[in-house]
């Protein structure tokens, strides 16, 4: 197996008496999609701002494939940070050579590259304009570019899609899949839960300077089913909730007359099966379907959880 | 081209195509040279006509103007006679001066002349000399001695001061020289001032807008804070050359006209033989300009742009620190203190020193480094032989002093660029220095 693109080993970060990140340990598997979740305060922007070496750990390692991280290796990561800014008073084309000399790239070969990014987003006409002339969302193209243009082996982008209008949160969506398709790997940071659904491959969250839940999404996405499932039927409400006893738990239910939905959930590791047999006889079953957590769902259990020392324990007792 | 080159590059360029630049630097030696020019004119030319009423109550004015000795007229003033006269006779009278000669003043040479209008300093020399010509002939009476011998018994002593290790330098001079320092002086303080504020608003425009996470992911923040600073000082120094080239063409132009008008000033006053304006005799009736030129120049423009540099750097990480703490320019008023009190302080001992031109306060105060970009220009500007040990004194504190200020500028910079919202007291940038990177 290839070397991990990216690995964190117990990297502590601590400010004053602010402790911001706490052991944190996390691997990205290279040509991969990884999101980096977690709220707000939550250390999400330490940790980048150590892997892009503009602030160093207090104690633990970063490597990138496979070597430590050294100061020429930032000419291999692009970052899109989620405050970007630009100077206002400089042209488009001038900036953005700017900014790709500075990531170690030739005039010549800065300026033949972003002809074909200008071209690529149709903004060809833009290269003499003024950055105070662009509105809000090309100045985000710009910047896009601009991280992209050097062609990284590390993406790391903090809320690309903040601030785009859906036609150009589309077309950001696609050139992150088609550069991860040709190669690159990203790191994902953002609140948005649908684009970590729709993009990542693995995630990571913090919570309070702690890595809270890592792994693959679909994994996780198993781990935490909880042997929920959603139920349709028909009959008698009352001899239904009477059949499920004490092994079944009812967790919501939308009734219309005889027509019920409701959500149960299995207990004292009953199975499925079970279930259906004990309420067959009572209810006449239209559908029912396993609750497969969304992100959004871990996400907030994992914050809770981990915010609430005592109810994570009980947690792991009960699991 | 290295990454510090490219941020020294952006930061010059984007300054130097500023129309506000370009237009400073071709406006500037034009009103240098406007201001100079209307300085000499409105002292040699000041040709407003003066009425004098003198109210003489001593009779002795009267006297000596009708014997033709004192109190004549001349092309700037006439002297008119009146008994008495009030303040609303005055006011109404075409008179524009008052001169009251009362029997007391014989005694405390004490004369008032009321004024409508300021008289220029010929004027008020012209009436001095008549009051004092009156008092001293009637004291002369009154111990009898003929005017003839007071002529004669009359000396003037000539004490000349002369530097033993410089005979170029004599009091004659010395404060002409102090002045060019002192010039010099101004412009360091002044350009100190102008771009170090360019290089905090820059770093401040920088942090608002929030490019510099994107810059410090692909350079050191020290690069950063020193391109800036170096990028900023070669715009001033920039400009500096620039208003040199062109200062010397427009005093070229206007040095025509300067000599023109001051020694048909010379002439006038009958001190000056008609056809003689020439440079020497210019500098003997001028010791400003023998000052000026007995200054050794190379040397003194050498020092002057190692102490612009210097201070200016010294200067600018400060800025470059302010700015990168505060949020926006409104909030650099409390760290502004450090800044401005030794930059003021110097100026103040520059200024000191036209009167005490060789004074421990200007010795000392050459050699502290935040004050020596100034006050060496002084010294520099009157002469320093004997003493160039201290020149090496003060150049190698200001450089090393330059280096620790950096440094220290440095951890606050580095901090502080990533830092929004928080308000930062001296408190705060103090544990900013013990972070590590």
């Amino acid at each position: 197996m290839s070397k991990p693109a990216l690995t964190t080993e117990n990297v502590t970060k601590i400010y004053g008496e602010h402790r911001a990140l706490n052991e944190v340990s996390i691997t990205v598997e290279p040509q991969r999609i990884f999101g980096l979740l977690g709220p707000n305060g939550a250390g999400k922007t330490t940790l980048i701002r150590i892997i892009n070496q503009i602030t160093g750990p207090d104690t633990g390692s970063v490597s990138f494939f496979g070597e430590s991280l050294r100061p020429e290796h930032v000419h291999d990561i692009g970052y899109l940070p989620e405050e970007r800014g630009l100077y206002k008073k400089m042209k488009v084309g001038e900036q953005c050579l700017y900014l790709a000399r500075l990531k170690g790239m030739s005039k010549r070969e800065a300026k033949t590259k972003l002809k074909a990014w200008f071209e690529r987003f149709e903004i060809e006409g833009w290269w003499n304009k003024k950055v105070e002339e662009l509105s809000k969302g090309m100045a985000q193209k710009m910047q896009f570019i601009t991280t992209v243009l050097h062609e990284p082996k590390l993406l790391i982008l903090d809320e690309p899609f903040s601030g785009f209008d859906p036609i150009n949160v589309e077309l950001i969506r696609r050139e992150i899949l088609r550069l991860r398709d040709e190669g690159a790997t990203i790191i994902l940071s953002t609140h948005n839960m649908n684009s970590v659904e729709e993009l990542c491959d693995d995630i990571a969250l913090l919570n309070r300077s702690n890595v809270v839940i890592s792994g693959g999404v679909q994994e996780l996405r198993d781990q935490y089913r909880n042997a929920t499932y959603s139920l349709q039927f028909t009959g008698n409400m009352l001899a239904f909730t009477n059949a499920l006893w004490t092994n079944f738990e009812l967790v919501e239910k939308d009734s219309e007359e005889h027509d019920h939905d409701v959500v149960i959930r299995l207990l004292n590791g009953r199975s499925l099966n079970d279930l259906l047999n004990t309420i067959l006889p009572v209810v006449e079953v239209h559908g029912v379907q396993e609750i497969i957590p969304s992100m959004n769902d871990i996400f907030i259990r994992a914050v809770q959880e981990s915010s609430q020392p005592e109810a994570a324990a009980s947690q792991t007792d009960a699991s | 081209m290295s990454k510090i080159g490219l941020i020294i590059g952006r930061e010059y360029s984007s300054r130097v195509r500023k129309r506000s630049f370009i237009i400073m630097t071709f406006l500037g030696p034009v009103l240098f040279a406007a201001v100079i020019i209307g300085a000499v004119m409105a002292v040699t030319n000041d040709t407003t006509f003066h009425q004098v009423v003198v109210v003489d109550e001593t009779g002795l004015a009267e006297t000596y103007r009708t014997q033709g000795r004192l109190f004549q007229d001349s092309d700037q003033l006439r002297y008119s006679f009146a008994s008495e006269m009030q303040d609303s006779t005055f006011a109404s009278s075409p008179y524009t001066l008052w001169l009251e000669m009362t029997p007391v003043a014989l005694k405390t040479p004490d004369v008032a002349v009321y004024y409508k209008g300021y008289p220029s300093q010929n004027v008020q020399d012209k009436i001095r000399n008549d009051v004092e010509g009156v008092l001293e002939r009637n004291r002369l009476e009154e111990h009898d001695i003929s005017y003839e011998d007071y002529q004669a018994v009359k000396v003037r002593a000539s004490v000349r001061l002369i530097d033993i290790e410089d005979d170029t330098k004599s009091d004659s001079n010395l404060g002409a020289r102090a002045m060019v320092g002192i010039f010099f002086a101004v412009l360091i303080y002044m350009f100190i001032f102008i771009y170090g504020v360019q290089v905090m608003r820059g770093v401040i425009e920088e942090k608002t807008n929030r490019i510099v996470e994107v810059l410090v992911s692909s350079v050191k923040p020290f690069q950063l804070m020193m391109g800036k600073i170096v990028g900023i000082g070669l715009v001033g120094l920039t400009q500096f050359l620039m208003w040199v080239i062109l200062s010397s063409i427009v005093m070229a132009v206007a040095q025509g006209i300067l000599i023109d008008q001051v020694s048909a000033g010379a002439m006038a006053d009958g001190n000056l033989p008609a056809g003689t304006a020439d440079m020497a005799a210019m500098m003997d009736q001028y010791p400003i300009l023998a000052g000026i030129l007995s200054i050794p120049w190379g040397q003194f423009l050498g020092t002057f742009v190692f102490y612009f540099l210097g201070g200016f750097l010294l200067y600018g990480s400060i800025f470059a620190a302010i700015g990168a703490a505060v949020d926006s320019e409104t909030d650099t008023q409390q760290f502004m203190l450090p800044v401005t009190v030794p930059l003021i302080f110097s100026y103040i001992i520059a200024i000191a020193m036209i009167a005490n031109p060789e004074g421990s306060a200007g010795t000392i105060f050459s050699i502290v480094p935040l004050t020596s970009p100034i006050v060496m220009m002084v010294r520099m500007g009157i002469g320093l032989e004997g003493s160039y040990w201290q020149l090496g004194l003060s150049m190698a504190l200001l450089a090393a002093t330059f280096v620790a200020v950096v440094w220290l500028a440095g951890r606050i910079y580095r901090t502080g660029i990533l830092m929004y919202g928080k308000k930062a007291t001296y408190k705060e940038l103090w544990k900013w220095l013990f972070y590590k990177g």
